[in-house]
């Protein structure tokens, strides 16, 4: 194998750290800090601790009006107050600054002549990169390292004129979205001169597996936090007028809990390869056909399987996606026609699921005793607010593919690309445009397991939950501050491989990297080729979004939000 | 399935009426100009080379494709139905008659090629892709090639073992005979476009005839044999309609370019011969 005259060392997760400034002076001095008291005394001595803030946590020093988190960008980090005083907005969504104000511009992406220049620049020799440059491609903290700070200017009147919260030393937040590998539900800024810890999500997830008091703790406020606003995105309780009092009940009396594993990406592939019936039942059941309900299921990160049962197996209806419910029909009908009734359908975790459950009786307490709830939830469903239940229903989606969808765990994808194979001619134009916007290097195959006349193409979805995410030891792998696509930093990527290896839809390719002349750049040490992670990014440094789906003379191809029913419905009856 | 057909037939409905509404606008406005003793003859030729020109860029904008140009199916659409409308400016700009002189006939050949080979092609994406999903796997171009060489060392394989065990020629002779030059190379490629089994179904109707005269190993073999055929036949299926679907173009973009020289020499003649149409 012909290789680079100049090898390279291999960077390993320990090049990688949060922050290379993060010394051991700061390390001992953020140890003796009262806000690890809670930890375990045995923890808070261990080695591992050590190692696992040295890794995946950094220092963050903030300015009056400094923007630490935005409301809508996604989390891949949380943060703890060592010192000062940060304010949390409490607006409903929108009625905050604007967001040219908060620092929010859309993604850099190539200007026009940059764009152009891909016709000459665009390197022949396939997966070519530059050894000698290196760059730490972090986005929002790292633009503050920078002096490029991100801030509201006139702190006082800002907490004057809007709802706001105050956090202190001692307290944590960001977890939520996190670990949840959701978005942001509030902007965060600083009211003073702060000192933050900020911990990624890998040191997070480190941090509940070595102590079992942190997964309690994240639980709890989470409830005190983070439910009264996901609450008030609910369907059923949006259009109701719920007031303070009612929603302080609800927040109470919810329950927490949590189904499949968090940290277990090959529970997901080994899931999606097994045989339908044998899948189905090692899903984590969350409610039984049959059986009464105790309370209305609201997912809030994952996706759920509906599904009824049919001869001696399960004919999968329909799946839940985050912000969607389940059983309210039933308990709504138990208390119309006053005596209980089962539920119609099983709801199975597909992977890892989050959710919160309202009690059936706080349901009835708060809703149906003092609201005529059923008549504005009805009348306030609009086309595109359609379920996978009701497009199945309606015979938009037939039921064998959405059978296949929610079996190979399709559904979980935001960006999933679907290729109508009696369209497709099968000219490759859409692979030839991926190249050309990649550098010569196409990022996905057109190949994938098909039904009827629809292909899943082997391209990165951009899952719901991006389980690739859940064991790459340096964050390489993280989703866009502002639209949450799953991308891959070059820089950053290890190439350990274990991304690919998670990924249920081999949607991640590991390459081997080679310099100008087209050879491969080999490690210093073991003189083996250099591999780094790659797959769509969705073109988000590209004009005009995903070139595969533009570059289609035929309409066949396209990048679909299982979420968006009826946009799927919409596409299979095009 | 039936709704997304009546759909897309109506969309289809709706374009070609607007072309039509289009050409009679054009042919009205052609008997208005001539009647009033205008060089319709310039005006339309203008416009077909402007049109020509617009088609042509389809090609230049799969080149670009991370600029915002708009998606290449509206492109497509477009390039479909301007050509068809190309075609009656044409016919027009030719007066309804053949062409007269060497240059204007090989220009109005060019034309009518690229016109036809644009006719094929539509053709054929639109019939030959759903053909496809017909048959079972679905494989990339690039690897049909590779995948026929593993089938043929297969096959060789199986001969060569059967041979060493049984010490008879019978399968190796119908290999050399009838197989070797069915696995080399694709084969039977018009058949496959007219969807005609005949050659495939001959050939594994000899391996059923073959099997009275051979003993249970090489039955055996021949059985597996036959299996390899089915799967060459589908790798042959596949080549002979993504060929098709890719060599139209070898013909039309080519015969485009030699068209757009042809076209602006005529212009120049045109204009250096002005004088005699004013």
């Amino acid at each position: 194998m012909p290789t680079s005259e100049t090898p390279i060392r291999r960077i390993t997760p320990d090049d990688v750290p949060f922050s290379p400034d993060f010394s051991d002076a700061d390390l001992d001095g953020l140890l003796e800090h009262s806000v690890f008291d809670r930890l375990d005394p045995k923890y808070r001595g261990s080695k591992s601790l050590r190692k696992t803030l040295r890794m995946h946590s950094r220092i963050v020093h903030c300015e009056t009006g400094d923007i630490i988190v935005r409301e809508g960008d996604w989390g891949n980090s949380a943060f703890l107050i060592l010192a000062g005083e940060v304010a949390v907005e409490l607006e409903a969504p929108g009625e905050f600054i604007s967001e040219t104000s908060l620092g929010r511009h859309k993604p850099q992406r190539k200007n026009l002549f940059q764009a152009i220049a891909q016709l000459w620049s665009n390197h022949q020799e396939p997966e070519y990169r530059d050894a000698s440059k290196k760059a730490w491609n972090d986005k929002l903290t790292a633009a503050r390292a920078d002096g490029r700070r991100i801030y509201i200017q006139d702190v006082p009147q800002i907490v004057d004129e809007f709802k706001t919260v105050s956090m202190r030393e001692g307290e944590l937040f960001g977890e939520l979205a996190a670990l949840g590998r959701t978005a942001r539900t509030a902007t965060v800024f600083a009211v003073g001169k702060s000192k933050l810890l900020e911990i990624r999500w890998q040191g997070l997830r480190d941090l509940i597996k070595k102590d079992v008091g942190i997964r309690a703790l994240f639980d709890e406020r989470f409830r005190s936090n983070a439910l009264r606003s996901f609450l008030r995105g609910v369907s059923f309780l949006q259009h109701l007028t719920l007031d303070e009092e009612k929603l302080d009940l609800l927040v109470r009396e919810a329950q927490l809990e949590t189904y499949g594993e968090y940290d277990r990406a090959g529970s997901l592939k080994q899931l999606a390869d097994e045989d339908a019936q044998r899948n189905l039942i090692d899903e984590p059941l969350i409610a039984e056909e049959g059986h009464y309900p105790n309370g209305v299921i609201l997912i809030r990160s994952g996706v759920a399987r509906v599904s009824r049962r049919h001869h001696h197996g399960h004919q999968t209806l329909s799946y839940l996606t985050p912000g969607k419910t389940f059983g309210f029909e039933e308990i709504e009908s138990g208390w119309q026609s006053g005596s209980s009734v089962p539920f119609r359908y099983s709801l199975r975790a597909i992977g890892y699921l989050t959710a919160v459950i309202l009690p059936a009786a706080l349901i009835d307490k708060v809703l149906f005793q003092t609201n005529s709830a059923a008549v504005p939830l009805r009348e306030a469903k609009l086309p595109e607010q359609l379920t996978s239940l009701q497009a199945n229903d309606d015979g938009l989606i037939a039921p064998d593919f959405l059978e296949f969808l929610v079996q190979e765990r399709f559904v979980n994808g935001s960006a999933t690309m679907l290729i109508n194979m009696d369209r497709c001619t099968r000219c490759d134009d859409c692979v030839r445009a991926c190249a050309a916007t990649h550098d010569n290097n196409p990022r996905f195959l057109r190949q994938g397991p098909i039904h009827d006349n629809i292909m899943v193409a082997r391209s990165c979805m951009h899952c719901q939950d991006p389980v690739c995410m859940i064991e790459c030891p340096t964050g390489a792998i993280s989703r866009e501050l502002d639209a949450g696509e799953v991308a891959i930093s070059d820089s950053t990527c290890i190439g350990c491989g274990a991304c690919s290896r998670n990924c249920p839809y081999e949607a991640i390719r590991m390459v081997e990297i080679r310099d100008k002349q087209g050879l491969f750049i080999r490690a210093e040490k073991d003189r083996k080729p250099i591999t780094k992670a790659t797959k769509c990014d969705l073109c988000v440094d590209q004009h005009g979004g995903p070139a595969c789906q533009n570059a289609c003379p035929h309409d066949a191809l396209a990048r679909i939000d299982m979420g968006e029913v009826a946009t799927l419905a919409a596409w299979l009856d095009q | 399935m039936a709704r997304s057909v009546r759909k897309r037939t109506l969309r289809r409905w709706r374009k070609i009426l607007l072309l039509l509404a289009l050409a009679t606008v054009l042919l009205i406005a052609e008997a208005i100009g001539s009647t009033a003793l205008f060089t319709t003859g310039l005006a339309t030729g203008w416009l077909l080379l402007v049109l020509v020109v617009g088609l042509a860029l389809y090609n230049v904008r799969k080149k670009f494709p991370f600029l915002p140009l708009g998606s290449a199916a509206t492109w497509l659409q477009i390039h479909i139905y301007v050509s068809l409308f190309s075609g009656i400016l044409f016919l027009l700009h030719l007066q309804w008659q053949l062409p007269r002189g060497i240059f204007e006939i090989v220009l109005a050949l060019l034309f009518s090629a690229v016109f036809v080979s644009g006719l094929i092609g539509l053709l054929v994406s639109r019939v030959f892709a759903s053909r496809m999903s017909i048959r079972p796997g679905e494989f990339l171009f690039q690897r049909i090639s590779p995948m026929r060489h593993q089938l043929l060392n297969q096959v060789e394989r199986l001969v060569i073992q059967c041979m060493e065990t049984t010490e008879s020629t019978g399968v190796p002779d119908f290999y050399a005979r009838r197989l070797k030059s069915y696995f080399e190379r694709p084969r039977h490629f018009w058949h496959h476009l007219i969807l005609s089994n005949r050659p495939v179904s001959l050939l594994l109707s000899e391996i059923q005839s073959l099997e009275r005269y051979l003993n249970e190993t090489e039955r055996d073999v021949m059985r597996q044999i036959g299996e390899f055929v089915k799967q060459k036949d589908d790798l042959d299926y596949h080549f002979a309609h993504q060929a098709t679907l890719r060599y139209w173009l070898f013909a039309h973009v080519p015969l485009t370019y030699a068209l757009l020289c042809f076209a602006a020499i005529h212009v120049v003649l045109v204009y250096a011969f002005s004088g005699a149409l004013s």
